[in-house]
């Protein structure tokens, strides 16, 4: 784009109308000349018309240009251009890609390395007066001089986390938007091409890319760890791979410190692996494969809750609960006893649905207030609608449903909502649920989902265990209402339940409630991560046009080339020369001519 | 009678500037001074083409050739008397004018006499020659149509007549040579001499046409293309609109960036009549209004321009 030193002198562009005004005015009504011979003029004007026009319009034409040279020379334009020493200030925001596929090993040399090394060119271009920002896979842009932003890029490793390429064009063109300078934006990147997705590009955009390919790899891409808790005879877990088709390759499953379960597993194929019984409590799950160039998708973990059946009582009435519950019992997944009522308010644990008469719920409220139950029944709701999504339960149809009312300050306790209000609720060791579970009331009893809802409430929600959940670093995790900690090893972090919590590292995290674990979360890079196949250039300028892409060696020379700007007044003065002897030559040549 | 007054006395008129010999008289006064320059020059220059069949004897005149001169009478009773052949006696001529309203006109008017005064005075000064040398000499005066037709005769003082009409000339409106052209048939029976006299700001096609039928008819043709030297060379204001005086058609246009170009076309136009007038047989001068009247003469007067 192109700037002037003097940008006010440009109003004198207005005098490039000069040559035009002038012939405006010379078409003025001419004096009359009586002259015999018209004829012999009329004969030259239809031969010589033509030419003339042209050559007056030529003449107009240079005029022009040459007082529009002059003017522009003298606002001091310059441009930008390359091979021009130095450059002005400017905005740069440097995008060094480090999540988990910047870990592969290339050449004896991790990927990463090779862009610190081009990172490090481009800074050792910035000088003092450039802004400059420093933006990683964690998609914070941090500002600084050219010397700490090279310390920081040398302090990167490779992160667990995911880097949209495209958000991080976004973010780097946002944080370049209030910036008065000429902007730029570098990205150096292995430009896998599941993390290249669309972005504008309205600032100058160099994408360094290396020009090795990547090895072949293989990862592991998922791991299912089944219902849970599982019972103390141990547990099946599936492992999925992903990555470059090859022959099967080992892998080895351990649940604690007991010993690894091998198999062999090949690239786009699962395997169910047993793993041995472990005592009551919460364990996790490793699974892993040989080492290969890419070593953070070589491992993933899960975390299992392993504890005894749940001793249910039920009323064998109720004949969807009986019959789930039989079926449950029969799977070993429960167990008659007195430490769970299923259906009513009972001595310990209860699991507390409205009376088929709705004369009873004034007793049963009253019951609830004397147990200390911070919920209560409140008016029938008839309007159709359904469960909202959630770890505990799918979407599943509620024809009626009684509102559920905290009798205190606040919801807490909220475990499933329809339409938005509380629908399953827990308060000390009582929960409530809003509807009967009958086909009247909802669909879940006649759903598919009805049994895993029975199981999870019983084996987990009624034993105050929450969902156990699973992401990748950075990804923002809803944490249960009752939650105050996080724990990874001896690492502990204070939370506030019902907030967002953003694991940063892979492993596993348990979920703290007091001195209590009441769930975990099993963090493990993105899948995609192990797909290392770059994408192509012309996808790369397809998804942002006007990208200039580089081999990651030039990207130091070429850097900061938006803010490299040559004065162009010389130019521009030795055209006005040339049009000004043009415009001489011809006139003259012309009229000597005639 | 006005006499020239002026010039230095031995000054010939006929190679004065025709501005400054206007200026000396009326123009009966001029064209005999112009004509007396013009015969005692031809004493130089011997004439050719005469008959050799006598006719008859007439006074000798000054600018008479020596070898017409009949000794035998200057022997007996000495005078002067020259022999004069059939076909000299016998020539008729007929000048034919153009007054169009384009002859009015000079580029200068302080220093260049108009094309029609020029004409006048060329026209007078030729019958004179012509009257003079016993021919018969009429004239046809002509703009969009014939204003006026003077019979040839051979006397001498037919020439009152015809500077009589010479001076009542006054510029018409258009041109139309055609008509005029073909009056001079009912003028000339005989084989004679025809002198056109015009600017040729005309429709050529046509002009060319009524020539071509006078050559047919045996006459001898000469053009005398008048033109003012501002018509050869194109000046004027820095951008003028150039009118028609006779079309009233009008172009626009800067003088200084034609110059070149219309030089060209008159140019052009002079070798097209040229080259015309020469494929049929009709002798072409073109004259410039600053031209002196005795060139012109010689040139109209040379032999060529004689029939035979």
């Amino acid at each position: 784009m192109i700037g002037f030193l003097h940008p006010w002198v440009l109003a004198g562009l207005a005098a490039a109308s000069i040559p035009v005004l002038l012939h405006l005015l010379a078409r003025r009504e001419p004096p009359t000349v009586v002259f015999p011979a018209v004829r012999y003029l009329i004969t030259t004007t239809q031969e010589h018309q033509r030419r003339l026009k042209l050559q007056n319009l030529l003449l107009l034409l240079l005029r022009t240009l040459l007082v529009v040279a002059l003017v522009l020379a003298a606002a001091g334009p310059t441009m930008p251009l390359r091979g021009v020493a130095g450059h002005a200030a400017s905005a740069l925001v440097l995008i060094v890609d480090n999540s988990p596929s910047s870990g592969v090993v290339v050449s004896g040399t991790a990927r990463l390395a090779q862009l610190q090394i081009a990172a490090r060119a481009v800074l050792g271009h910035a000088t003092p007066a450039d802004a400059l920002w420093l933006v990683s896979a964690d998609g914070i842009p941090r500002r600084g001089d050219p010397t700490a932003l090279a310390e920081q890029v040398g302090r990167l490793t490779v992160s667990p986390q995911r880097l949209d390429l495209g958000q991080a064009v976004r973010l780097a063109r946002d944080v370049l938007a209030s910036e008065s300078r000429p902007g730029e934006i570098v990205l150096l990147s292995d430009l896998q091409a599941s993390a290249v997705s669309p972005a504008e590009v309205t600032t100058p955009l160099l994408v360094g890319r290396s020009t090795v390919s990547s090895p072949p790899n293989t990862g592991i891409g998922r791991l299912e760890l089944g219902p849970q808790p599982w019972s103390s005879d141990g547990g099946r877990i599936t492992v999925a791979l992903v990555g470059d088709s090859g022959p099967p390759v080992p892998l080895s499953a351990s649940i604690g410190n007991r010993p690894a379960r091998q198999a062999l597993v090949r690239v786009g194929g699962a395997a169910s692996i047993n793993l041995p019984a472990v005592p009551s409590g919460w364990w996790p799950v490793r699974v892993q494969l040989d080492p290969d160039e890419l070593r953070l998708d070589d491992g993933r973990v899960g975390v299992v809750r392993v504890a005894p059946v749940a001793r249910v009582t039920w009323d064998p009435q109720d004949r969807f609960i009986a019959a789930a519950c039989q079926v449950l019992q029969a799977n070993r997944r429960l167990a008659r006893g007195d430490e769970i009522t299923l259906g009513r308010l009972g001595r310990g644990v209860s699991i507390v649905l409205p009376p088929a008469d709705p004369a009873e719920l004034g007793a049963l409220n009253r019951a609830l207030g004397a147990r200390g139950v911070s919920w209560t029944f409140g008016s029938l709701i008839v309007t159709p609608a359904a469960t909202d999504s959630g770890g505990i339960l799918g979407r599943a149809r509620v024809l009626r449903r009684y509102q559920l009312r905290p009798a205190a300050s606040g919801r807490t306790g909220v475990l499933a909502t329809v339409a938005g209000s509380p629908w399953l609720v827990r308060s000390g060791d009582v929960l409530l649920l809003g509807s009967r579970l009958e086909p009247t009331w909802t669909d879940l009893p006649i759903s598919a989902g009805f049994m895993p809802f029975i199981d999870v409430l019983l084996n987990r929600l009624a034993r105050g265990e929450l969902t156990i959940t699973s992401g990748a670093p950075g990804d923002a995790m809803d944490l249960p209402d009752l939650v105050t900690g996080v724990r990874q090893g001896d690492r502990e972090w204070r939370v506030e339940g019902g907030g967002r919590y953003r694991p940063s590292d892979l492993g596993a995290y348990y979920l703290l409630a007091g001195t209590d674990t009441v769930g975990a979360l099993s963090v493990n890079p993105d899948p995609r991560e192990s797909l290392l196949a770059p994408a192509s250039e012309s996808e790369i300028r397809k998804l942002w046009k006007g990208a200039r892409v580089v081999e990651l060696p030039e990207v130091g020379e070429l850097a900061f080339s938006s803010a490299s700007r040559g004065d162009l007044r010389g130019a521009l003065l030795w055209s006005a020369l040339v049009l000004g002897l043009l415009e001489l030559g011809m006139a003259s040549g012309w009229r000597r001519a005639q | 009678m006005n006499r020239p007054a002026g010039p230095p006395r031995r000054a010939r008129l006929d190679l004065l500037d025709p501005l400054e010999v206007s200026k000396l008289g009326g123009i009966e006064v001029v064209t005999e001074g112009v004509v007396e320059g013009f015969l005692s020059g031809l004493h130089r220059s011997p004439r050719r083409g005469f008959s050799v069949e006598f006719a008859e004897h007439r006074m000798y005149q000054p600018g008479d050739e020596l070898r017409y001169v009949d000794w035998k009478i200057l022997g007996r009773n000495d005078r002067l008397y020259v022999k004069q052949f059939e076909e000299e006696t016998n020539l008729r001529a007929m000048v034919v004018c153009d007054v169009s309203r384009s002859m009015a006109w000079t580029g200068s008017p302080d220093t260049i006499l108009p094309k029609l005064g020029y004409a006048q005075r060329l026209i007078a000064a030729l019958s004179l020659v012509l009257l003079r040398q016993r021919d018969a000499t009429g004239l046809i005066v002509f703009d969009d149509e014939v204003r006026a037709v003077v019979p040839p005769r051979a006397r001498l003082s037919h020439w009152r007549q015809l500077l009589h009409t010479l001076a009542e000339l006054e510029a018409g409106a258009g041109t139309a040579a055609e008509p005029a052209l073909r009056r001079v048939v009912d003028q000339l029976r005989r084989r004679g001499l025809v002198v056109f006299v015009s600017d040729l700001l005309l429709d050529r096609t046509l002009a060319l046409k009524a020539l071509r039928f006078l050559r047919h008819r045996g006459h001898q043709v000469l053009v005398l293309h008048i033109m003012d030297p501002g018509e050869v060379t194109l000046v004027g204001p820095a951008e003028a609109r150039f009118e028609d005086p006779e079309t009233r058609a009008a172009v626009v246009l800067r003088p200084r960036d034609w110059a070149g170009a219309y030089r060209e076309t008159v140019r052009s136009v002079v070798g097209e009549w040229r080259l015309a007038c020469r494929r049929h047989g009709i002798k072409y001068h073109r004259v410039t209004t600053d031209t002196p009247f005795g060139m012109v003469l010689r040139e109209a007067l040379a032999p060529g321009s004689r029939p035979g």
